[in-house]
């Protein structure tokens, strides 16, 4: 039977991972449930927690198609490590950059309840380490660096299945680019004033500086828009990011720059 | 008058005694027969080890203490019982060989009327090739299970920090020295508070820690692991104790029946069956326990030993010693009156009582070598069953043989357990641990088997007040000043 995955924010239940005492239908039964589950929404495996049970049974879906079933499973032996980006069915869409043992050992009974161990390292030994979390009540978030945890718990804020690969970052680099422009407009501002209080041989030097200033300004602007584009496509869930914003921003700072150029084409050219 | 002895003053026995010397009045005696002039608290033995503490902060003299409380105070070792008597005396009794200065070697029968077993373990070293000879602690590893030993520890360990000082990196290696140890929680506290000294004495940098356990997974204990409530979530006892030897640095070999030790070498098994071996500069292994070996003979004078005491040297109580395999364990094999089945007026309590099965799940390596841990019977737990069991001895000898007996099974006992995890006033930290039951019951509580919110786990630097507030307390209890008996156990 296809049973339903939970996925968070459902809280992991209290009484998961109990190790299997006897191996009987009941047994039998969750291990086709896990089979068919994984089956029905292309897994690559499960532990029973995920399907509301709290018996510390994995199963895994082979490459060939063939299943491997891990009952009690525990890790004993580990060595080196593996960083890669892992999703789970119970954080949904979302992904998370973790790090791991490479190469593991790991001891198991089978649904006879005989004892069998295996060796497995590279993606097998993270699959394997990711649903051995389950059986002791963890999800992958408890292996998460301090700051891939916390990036990762605002994008749970966000819910599971808004598909945002990365955080909006607090500052973007186009941020500083209008920060470029915003001070070429205060400068092309002063130098305005300025002109006010040289004589008439420095006005046409202060004009040219005007000039100059003014292109610069507005060919930063125009890298604003076109990166800010290429920004946006980035961090696609951010609503800061979104073309029309960019788009205003770079209007704002454009109305600035002509209306300093305006008044001191009237006075300085 | 009817007298009471007690075989052994540790934590349970000296509950025991000094509960039942309260309770029973000079109108009947209580004889208290331990090898040992010292009481020890034990749990702070740790903090000896790491030169925190003296000897003499964790022990004190027993003999002016059982003299305030009238109890009759025989420095000895039980070496036999006799439950039936023999052919020319009815009375049973234990023989005893004292220990004590200036009389040591010399026999003594004690008749009883009741008796209680709390003699403790034996610290079976010699289970384990170089691990010591019998209860001897071998050449190459330190312990910290008695306070002699952990003055060893501590000498060796600073040893250590001085070769550290004069830049020589250092290896230690802590857990268990056999397949079939307990007391994991011990050995825990010391790798930490290890850690934490080094790091005080600003040569952590110039060591490396490992931890060897039998336990199959980080954070057994010897209870199966357990979920705690932690911070408003229950967290496994696995994901706390990973994050914490990964924050600590400690890097860990788990699933490992250390299967001989050399000097700066240990060899082990693991439960896949990979042999390995690990060298070390200065290692820790609690070793595995036993009985201390108390033999028994019938009126005859033949051997009944194995009637009442179980292959491994515990004595037989009200426990359940066929549950079988795995699958039939059940809270109900857990004893709770602790009184032997063939000699009604013999007790064990404490360490000293055969427990039906091990806590934690039965395993073994493929060539069948058994590698899980025993079940721990820690301070809270033994002074609860040695206090019940003078309860229920008192109520005999004063109500009369139908007075019902008191319960106090593992599998209906909370415990709390403070590990340190380093000693300082605003610098330590000990993980402070409650479940309930110590021993799980799947029929109450389906899924873990136990009650998680009575499960309860943080750590901090509370836990290490909590600690240094109760190895006070629970001196100032033992030395039985005044409101001793306000103190719980």
């Amino acid at each position: 039977m296809v049973r339903e995955i939970i996925k968070y924010p459902t809280p992991p239940s209290t009484a998961y991972a109990t190790d299997v005492r006897v191996f009987n239908e009941e047994i039998v039964s969750l291990i086709d449930d896990l089979k068919e589950t994984i089956e029905a929404n292309q897994l690559d495996g499960l532990a029973a927690f995920q399907i509301g049970s709290y018996y510390n049974v994995v199963v895994i879906k082979n490459e060939d198609g063939s299943f491997l079933e891990l009952l009690n499973p525990r890790l004993i032996k580990t060595e080196g490590k593996i960083t890669t980006v892992e999703k789970t069915a119970y954080f949904g869409e979302l992904s998370a950059t973790v790090t791991r043992h490479d190469k593991i050992s790991v001891v198991y009974e089978d649904r006879e309840g005989k004892n069998n161990s295996l060796e497995a390292d590279g993606e097998m030994s993270v699959l394997l380490q990711r649903k051995l979390d389950y059986t002791f009540g963890s999800t992958f978030l408890q292996k998460l660096s301090k700051e891939e945890k916390k990036r990762f718990e605002q994008k749970l804020e966000f819910g599971i299945e808004s598909a945002i690969s990365e955080l909006c970052p607090t500052t973007f680099f186009r941020d500083k680019v209008m920060r470029g422009v915003n001070f070429i407009t205060l400068l092309l501002l002063l130098n305005f004033l300025f002109s006010f209080f040289v004589s008439t041989n420095l006005e046409t030097t202060l004009w040219n500086l005007q000039v100059y200033g003014a292109l610069i300004a507005l060919l930063l602007t125009l890298f604003y828009i076109l990166y800010g584009q290429y920004e946006g496509k980035k961090y696609s869930g951010c609503t800061s990011c979104q073309i029309g914003n960019i788009i205003g921003t770079a209007l704002i700072a454009l109305v600035k720059i002509s209306v300093i150029m305006a008044v001191s084409y009237i006075f300085m050219a | 008058m009817a007298r009471l002895v007690v075989l052994g003053g540790g934590v349970s026995g000296h509950t025991a005694a000094t509960f039942a010397a309260k309770w029973l009045g000079s109108s009947h005696e209580v004889v208290v027969v331990t090898p040992n002039s010292k009481w020890n608290w034990i749990p702070s033995n740790i903090w000896v080890g790491v030169g925190e503490m003296s000897k003499e902060d964790v022990t004190f003299e027993l003999a002016p203490v059982y003299a305030k409380a009238g109890i009759t105070y025989k420095q000895a070792k039980a070496v036999s019982l006799n439950p039936e008597g023999d052919l020319t005396n009815d009375s049973p009794f234990v023989t005893i060989e004292y220990t004590q200065e200036g009389r040591a070697g010399e026999v003594e029968n004690i008749t009883y009327d009741y008796i209680i077993n709390a003699t403790g373990p034996k610290l079976n070293f010699g289970a384990t090739p170089g691990l010591g000879n019998g209860s001897e602690l071998g050449e190459y590893t330190v312990s910290v299970c008695t306070a002699e030993h952990a003055v060893h520890a501590s000498q060796k360990l600073q040893k250590c920090i001085e070769k550290m000082r004069n830049g020589e990196r250092q290896k230690f290696l802590v857990g268990t020295g056999h397949g079939m140890c307990t007391c994991q929680g011990a050995a825990f506290e010391y790798i930490f508070n290890i850690e934490h000294e080094l790091n005080k004495a600003g040569v952590r940098h110039m060591a490396d820690i490992k931890w060897i356990s039998n336990e199959s997974f980080l954070g057994d204990f010897g209870i199966g692991g357990m979920h705690m409530k932690s911070m408003g979530f229950a967290v496994s006892s696995k994901i706390f104790a990973e994050s914490l030897f990964t924050e600590r640095g400690v890097d860990w070999i788990i699933g490992a029946h250390v299967s001989k030790v050399e000097e700066g070498v240990v060899h082990y098994e693991l439960l896949d069956g990979t042999i390995g071996t690990e060298n070390f500069d200065f290692s820790m292994l609690i070793p595995p326990f036993a009985g201390v070996g108390l033999k028994s003979y019938a009126k005859d004078g033949s051997d009944i030993t194995d009637v009442i005491f179980a292959p491994n040297g515990f004595m037989k109580v009200d426990a359940k010693y066929d549950a079988g395999a795995y699958e039939n364990w059940r809270a109900s094999d857990w004893p709770s009156t602790y009184q032997n089945p063939t000699y009604t007026n013999m007790f064990a309590c404490g360490i000293a009582f055969a427990p039906p099965h091990a806590i934690s799940k039965p395993m073994s390596s493929p060539s069948g070598t058994p590698i899980n841990p025993t079940p721990p019977r820690t301070g809270m737990p033994s002074g609860i069953m040695g206090k019940a069991v003078a309860h229920s001895i008192c109520d005999l000898i004063l109500k009369g043989e139908d007075a019902p007996l008191q319960h106090a099974s593992m599998a209906d006992m909370g415990a709390a357990c403070v590990a340190s995890a380093g000693k300082g006033i605003f610098t330590g930290t000990a993980a402070a641990m409650t479940i309930y039951p110590v021993v799980p019951d799947f029929e109450k509580y389906p899924g873990t088997g136990r009650d998680v919110d009575y499960t309860f786990g943080e750590i901090g630097l509370a836990g290490h007040w909590i600690k240094h507030i109760l190895h006070h307390l629970f001196l100032y209890k033992a030395k039985l000043k005044p409101g001793w008996t306000l103190i719980p156990e």
